[in-house]
């Protein structure tokens, strides 16, 4: 088994703690592990009398875990080059913090010598933590405090050296304790979403920097060999990871959602985004994409690299930006012009901020000012018109330094819409910005919005596979049907994903049965379907737990008002609202929850003790 | 006015995207036709001049292949129960085999 490295920044105090096969067996790693030990912090707390909810956030007493899994940075498995990030509470949500993140540094912390880092406590100065080759080390500093994304990244891979040498840090943005900051590894990759960005800035921990040449084994070389074969087979030859994500990554999506009439416009007045060929992926790769740079050991390769020559949003070098940040900075904003996209994205990278979350607020922002209800002197002449490129890209950047109405923005969507008296107004879950989908034009998506634990998200669960692109199978995306099913086996099995630690693309090409296949080898244990879809049931379910300590439940598995009242304007789904109550009800009843609160008879079942 | 031209008398806008784009050299065509699915994508491969664009649709069976989304006006195939009858002003969009997140 791997190692656990416990680091108490309060102490300055490390420890090295072997990883339980026992809690792998049943947790994976990844997701699921950090998920299993977030739990123990939580009972911990309780039993010294603090209330879940009493834990601050930005406080020292939140704990951030960097976990990978068994499928992290084993050469052959399919795109193995990710890590999962999880802290007890979100600052922008106050439910439980999560986010996933690509590039080298998840491989290369394996590498490295450690499986997982536990962050506790929080440092009296800025420090970041070194991890060489099995010795970890905190050290200050000072000099890197206030430094954008890109120069903390390189100031400190070049200070190590090394061949497999990684930084996941934070940019202003973290340090500023903005609720939609996040930590970025790789200059360009981000472990986006919930705000995890200020967590690790008010620890005053600037960044993590991992190196090292230690090998990763796997348990039955033989069997993993053919299974890996077989498996990266499978992704070559499958249309969407053998050639579609390859030659125009995530961006493609544009036209075929905006096509389905689910393609979230003017902050989702309406699904139909009539400049949605301007800011395509077909139209991104005929302007400014100018290459391709893949995850640590990944064949599909979607990450994209772009530079804009000239103009207003010149930038000789960027990376991105992918659908999800295309459809929020642009669709949900307005803005048509694909330049300023690409530079606002720049800027998210740069500063360390979700552009999710980030487009989504200004686009929140645009509403508000449109209905009149931010006083102008509040803006500071700042146009905050829909469609506004050049107040689009100037937000993002007033956003991280929180500078004159950037500091609303930096509270994300819900707080400012709270601010300025029009809650109804932040498209968001459980405090969290929704992703690129019209749930109205996709009804099981909406299901999974409302359920997903960490929020509004869309690769908790990603039904859109099924209701649109028709990837295994195909379900009409206007009927509600059978969707609380599908929510959960997409559910299920991201948590599947998300705990080995490897790509959800991947689930294009593989199921359950592949991934068992594989992670046996790996791990020497003989996994079958119905164990690994009962691991990520198990997973989901302790997670569950753990927001209902926080004080979330069924009330909180809902849509924004606008979604359940407001019928789509115009296109296929024209006349449709989402009908939450329907599928919620019958999501509770499969997955053996009450109002939102599993039973103790299915904690029973999934053996979960707690 | 004789049958074959009434069956003739729908014009319908054919969208192509990613791929199919470079291969076949437009985004979208107007063209007039039977109101059938097959007649609009061979009347559009007579005007793109190049008779591939079918099996780009339909298979070597004639059915509309499995591994195309294909979309009229926004709504896939798959879910269309029945027969598709084109109307003048429809829009059908074909995609290659894409996906994302």
């Amino acid at each position: 088994m791997g190692k656990i490295l416990k680091v108490d920044l309060s102490t300055e105090s490390i420890k090295v703690e072997k990883t339980s096969e026992e809690v792998a067996r049943k947790y994976l790693g990844g997701k699921g592990y950090a998920v299993y030990l977030i739990y123990q912090y939580l009972k911990e707390y309780e039993a010294k009398g603090i209330a879940p909810r009493d834990i601050d956030p930005l406080g020292p007493e939140n704990v951030l875990i960097f976990a990978t899994g068994p499928a992290t940075g084993v050469a052959g498995f399919p795109s193995p080059g990710r890590y999962h990030v999880m802290a007890i509470r979100s600052p922008l949500t106050g439910s439980i913090g999560s986010a996933n993140s690509g590039g080298d540094w998840g491989p290369f912390l394996k590498f490295a010598g450690y499986d997982i880092v536990i962050i506790e406590g929080a440092a009296d100065r800025p420090v970041y933590l070194s991890i060489v080759d099995g010795e970890a080390e905190i050290l200050d500093a000072s000099d890197l405090w206030g430094k954008n994304v890109f120069d903390t990244c390189r100031i400190l891979k070049k200070k190590v050296g090394g061949k497999n040498t990684s930084v996941a840090c934070i940019g202003p943005a973290g340090e500023n304790l903005v609720y939609i900051s996040c930590i970025m590894n790789d200059e360009h990759r981000a472990a986006g979403r919930t705000g995890l960005g200020a967590v690790m800035g008010s620890k005053l921990l600037k960044a993590i920097v991992v190196s090292g040449e230690q090998k990763v084994e796997v348990a039955r070389p033989d069997e993993y060999k053919k299974a890996s074969k077989e498996a990266l087979e499978k992704m070559r030859k499958h249309p969407v990871t053998g050639e579609g994500l390859p030659t125009y990554g995530t961006a493609i999506l544009v036209n075929i959602i905006n096509n389905g009439g689910l393609f979230p416009y003017k902050n989702w007045q309406t699904a139909i985004n009539p400049d949605a060929e301007a800011i395509s992926g077909e139209t991104l790769e005929k302007t400014y994409l100018i290459k391709r740079r893949p995850c640590w050991g990944c064949t599909i390769a979607c990450g994209r690299v772009t530079k804009v020559e000239k103009g207003p949003y010149q930038i000789l070098y960027s990376e991105g930006p992918e659908y999800e940040s295309i459809w929020a900075l642009g669709s949900a904003t307005g803005v048509k012009e694909l330049d300023a996209i690409v530079k606002a994205n720049h800027y998210c990278d740069e500063f360390g901020m979700d552009t999710i979350s980030m487009g989504s607020t200004i686009a929140a922002a645009m509403e508000l000012v449109e209905r009149g209800l931010i006083p102008e002197e509040e803006l500071q002449g700042l146009d905050l018109k829909f469609g506004n490129a050049a107040a689009m890209v100037e937000a993002v950047w007033r956003t991280a330094y929180k500078s004159g109405f950037g500091k609303y923005l930096a509270m994300g969507s819900k707080r400012l819409c709270e601010v300025f008296g029009a809650p109804e107004y932040s498209m968001s879950v459980k405090g969290l910005e929704m992703p690129a989908y019209d749930p109205r034009g996709a009804k099981g998506i909406g299901i999974e919005y409302a359920t997903a634990n960490r929020g509004g998200c869309h690769v908790t669960g990603y039904t859109i596979s099924v209701e649109v692109l028709g990837v295994p199978t195909k379900a009409d995306p206007l009927v509600t049907e059978n969707k609380a099913q599908l929510a959960i086996a997409t559910q299920n099995f991201a948590c599947v994903v998300n705990s080995t630690v490897n790509c959800l693309f991947t689930t294009f090409a593989l199921g359950a049965k592949d991934y068992a296949q594989l992670l046996s080898a790996v791990t020497g244990w003989d996994l079958d379907t119905e164990e690994l879809l009962r691991i990520g049931e198990r997973i989901y379910n302790l997670e569950r737990v753990m927001l209902n300590k926080l004080g979330f439940d069924g009330k909180d598995d809902v849509l924004p008002k606008r979604l359940l009242t407001e019928p789509l304007p115009e296109g296929p789904a024209k006349g449709h609202v989402v009908e939450l109550d329907v599928m919620k009800e019958e999501y509770y009843k499969l997955r053996g929850w009450v109002d939102g609160r599993p039973t103790p008879e299915k904690l029973k079942e999934l053996e979960i003790e707690l | 006015m004789l049958v074959w031209e009434m069956q003739q008398s729908v014009v319908v806008t054919l969208k192509v995207f990613a791929t199919l784009r470079k291969k076949y050299g437009f985004r979208e065509i107007e063209v007039r036709c039977d109101g059938t699915l097959r007649g609009l994508v061979e009347e559009a491969a007579k005007a793109v001049g190049n008779p591939e664009l079918v099996y780009e649709v339909f298979d070597k069976d004639g059915k509309p292949r499995d591994d195309r989304i294909i979309m009229i006006n926004g709504r896939n195939l798959k879910d269309l129960k029945g027969r598709v009858e084109l109307k003048t002003g429809d829009v059908v969009a074909v995609f290659p085999p894409i996906a994302g997140g």
